[in-house]
């Protein structure tokens, strides 16, 4: 998951940056509004944190913009000021969420995780597929209450297809989405991740849990059963 | 640019005033000259007759004029009273004596009863008004014999007579409207000095020597003295606030400074020391947001525009349900159409909003929100009432008490969820209302605010 961090406070921004990092985000950061917007219209944002008040554009006017740009990834409003007044401003200027600093970082998580899951069209953090759960707040991966453990970039690679449930997801999307830097396209690594995750999720092979589309890349097949917009 | 009052009322009033003399100045003097005129015409006539009274026609069928013409100044050179008869057929003509060596350019060979009658200037530079008469002399022994009889005047006492007119005409009429102008710059003064005794008063205020209006002020002025009263009173009130605030605010970040300075300088504690940092920030944050709140609270507006309310809860409600989504709730509003608040934008979000932010928190899957008007204590004016109530677990006995204690101060203890209903009590009061916490019909908590219409006092 990608997330564009834009906060003008260096130490509170290297530290979210470094904290998303090691919840297994790829995250893009600006120091003020117009390095933000630029970052926003170029890079494929899963999920933005924004400050309000930012130097040479302020969060309102980004988020603004980005919205009238037909950005859609959800935005978390990060703001010193909690009037009410000010909240609902960036929420009508298109925010989705705020936060008040000072605030804790596993409110932030918990804060972002809900807004991604909940643009996929999940109401809860478990995500049930029949057997499969899949509990984007803790990580946590169960087939037939059984856990299944997996490396950091198996499970991105897996919370990236879950919350596409349905959709194709090429391999060059996937690797922007869960890698830092371009990529090595011609790089088979992807294909060893979805190896890994088809035996560790079915092993006996039953559930056809990821399908492969030749040439236009790959597809999470399970239908959500509880939890779901349109379950 | 803009101009003072007393240049606008004094420009206008005199354009009004000159184009009003100017204009009947102009009338009278056209009616005076008009009348001079026929005055001179008049008078001509009776020359022209004295003329004719004098003529004589003799046996030879010729006239005469005797020797001594009515009017002695035909008979005085350069007299200014000129007259002359000519017959029609060229054969004879009379001058009056008065003409002299002087050449005057009558008319000859007039009709019968034709009349002329002009200005003219001769070539030796008089002015000279003429008049001719065209006669038949019905007893001639050759009947039908025309002759013209003319007269001219010096036109030097009728231009005289005019100029003089005309001088003493203008004169009054200029002194009266300077009379008047003065008259209305003197009156605009006097109807302009509550003004200028309004910006002494406001300069001494400026100036810290007094700290309200407080000359008598003419009706027209009291709504706006009276306003800036009120808006001084009620700036007076914010500052106080604030400076309260500040106050309390430093002192009660004294106690969880304390607390870390000593956290810090105990070494055995170390262990414990990020449990005593976290704390203490929470605690700091809880009371500058507080206190935050209720320095940014402003009690009643002054001059500001009402608010509606409707457009307040869509928007707050709007923005809720982006943020709580995933619950699905479902909303209910009834507010009255056209309700409006009469205070400050900002305090009426703080109590809605953290009325509805708990009422979302803690809802099963509902929320309703009513909002309307009662008659309030002034003629005219609305009380505001705003109910929000939700299907949860309600607010637990303790909490009500610990929100409703009066005069309670902001300090360590308030707990997170109490401190938005704190918020909105304190509004409340400040507007001299109040919030009630009761149970509602759904099953949770139901939050009554009253707001009195109108500032207090």
């Amino acid at each position: 998951m990608r997330v564009l961090v834009v906060e003008d406070e260096l130490r509170l921004r290297e530290e979210l940056a470094a904290r998303l990092r090691q919840e297994g985000f790829v995250v893009d950061q600006a120091a003020d509004g117009e390095e933000g917007l630029y970052l926003g219209r170029e890079y494929p944002i899963d999920v933005g944190v924004v400050d309000l008040g930012l130097p040479k554009l302020s969060g309102i006017d980004l988020i603004r913009q980005l919205r009238s740009e037909g950005k859609a990834f959800p935005i978390l409003i990060l703001t010193a000021r909690d009037r009410w007044q000010d909240k609902v401003e960036g929420l009508e200027a298109g925010g989705d969420d705020y936060l008040v600093k000072p605030f804790h970082m596993e409110e932030l998580l918990a804060r972002l995780k809900a807004l991604m899951r909940r643009s996929a069209g999940w109401t809860q953090s478990e995500l049930v597929f029949d057997t499969l759960h899949i509990d984007i707040g803790t990580q946590q991966v169960t087939v037939d209450e059984r856990s299944v453990e997996l490396t950091a970039y198996e499970y991105r690679v897996l919370e990236y297809l879950v919350l596409r449930a349905g959709q194709v997801v090429s391999k060059s999307e996937l690797t922007e989405h869960i890698y830092d830097q371009d990529f090595d396209r011609d790089s088979n690594v992807i294909e060893v991740f979805i190896g890994r995750l088809r035996r560790k999720l079915d092993p006996e092979g039953k559930l056809n849990v990821i399908e492969t589309l030749r040439g236009r890349g790959y597809r999470f097949a399970l239908t959500p059963t509880a939890g779901h917009r349109n379950t | 640019m803009s101009l003072s009052l007393n240049t606008r009322v004094l420009v206008a009033a005199s354009a009004v005033l000159f184009s009003f003399f100017g204009l009947a100045g102009f009338t009278l003097e056209n009616i005076y000259r008009d009348t001079v005129e026929q005055n001179m015409q008049e008078r001509m006539f009776g020359h022209i007759y004295a003329l004719i009274a004098a003529a004589e026609m003799g046996d030879d069928g010729r006239l005469y004029m005797a020797m001594d013409v009515p009017d002695p100044r035909f008979s005085d050179p350069h007299s200014g009273l000129y007259g002359q008869v000519a017959s029609n057929d060229g054969k004879w003509v009379w001058y009056s004596e008065s003409m002299a060596d002087m050449t005057i350019p009558f008319p000859y060979k007039l009709p019968r009863l034709a009349q002329v009658s002009r200005q003219i200037t001769t070539p030796s530079g008089h002015r000279l008004y003429l008049f001719s008469y065209g006669v038949v002399w019905s007893d001639s022994p050759e009947p039908g014999q025309a002759y013209t009889f003319s007269v001219a005047q010096d036109l030097v006492d009728y231009d005289a007579k005019i100029a003089s007119f005309r001088r003493s005409l203008w004169g009054t009429l200029g002194g009266v409207a300077l009379l008047l102008l003065a008259l209305q710059w003197g009156i605009l003064r006097w109807g302009l000095l509550p003004l200028k005794q309004a910006a002494r008063e406001l300069h001494a205020i400026e100036e810290g020597v007094q700290t309200r209006l407080q000359g008598r002020y003419p009706l027209e002025l009291r709504a706006l003295t009276s306003n800036i009263n009120a808006l001084l009173f009620h700036q007076q009130e914010h500052l106080e606030r604030y400076r309260r605030t500040l106050g309390d605010l430093a002192h009660s970040l004294k106690t969880p400074l304390a607390i870390l300075q000593s956290a810090a300088e105990n070494r055995e504690g170390m262990a414990e020391l990020p449990a005593v940092v976290a704390e203490q920030v929470e605690r700091m944050n809880q009371l500058t947001g507080y206190q935050l709140q209720r320095a940014a609270t402003s009690g009643w507006t002054v001059l500001s525009a009402p608010i509606e309310v409707e457009g307040v809860v869509a928007k707050i409600l709007a923005g809720l349900k982006k943020v709580y989504a995933d619950k699905g709730v479902r909303t209910q509003v009834d507010i009255e159409p056209g309700l409006e608040f009469a205070g400050d934008e900002g305090d009426l979000m703080e109590v809605v909003g953290n009325l509805t932010d708990n009422a979302f928190k803690w809802c099963k899957s509902r929320v309703h929100v009513r909002a309307h008007s009662k008659a309030g204590p002034r003629a005219g004016e609305q009380d505001l009432f705003i109910h929000v109530e939700d299907d949860g677990p309600g607010v637990p006995p303790e909490m009500v008490r610990y929100v409703m204690q009066r005069g309670r101060r902001a300090d360590t203890e308030i707990a997170g969820h109490g401190i938005g209903l704190s918020i909105v009590r304190d509004i409340a009061q400040l507007y001299g209302g109040t919030l009630e916490i009761g149970e509602s019909g759904l099953g949770g908590a139901a939050m009554h605010v009253w707001l009195p219409a109108g500032p207090k006092g």
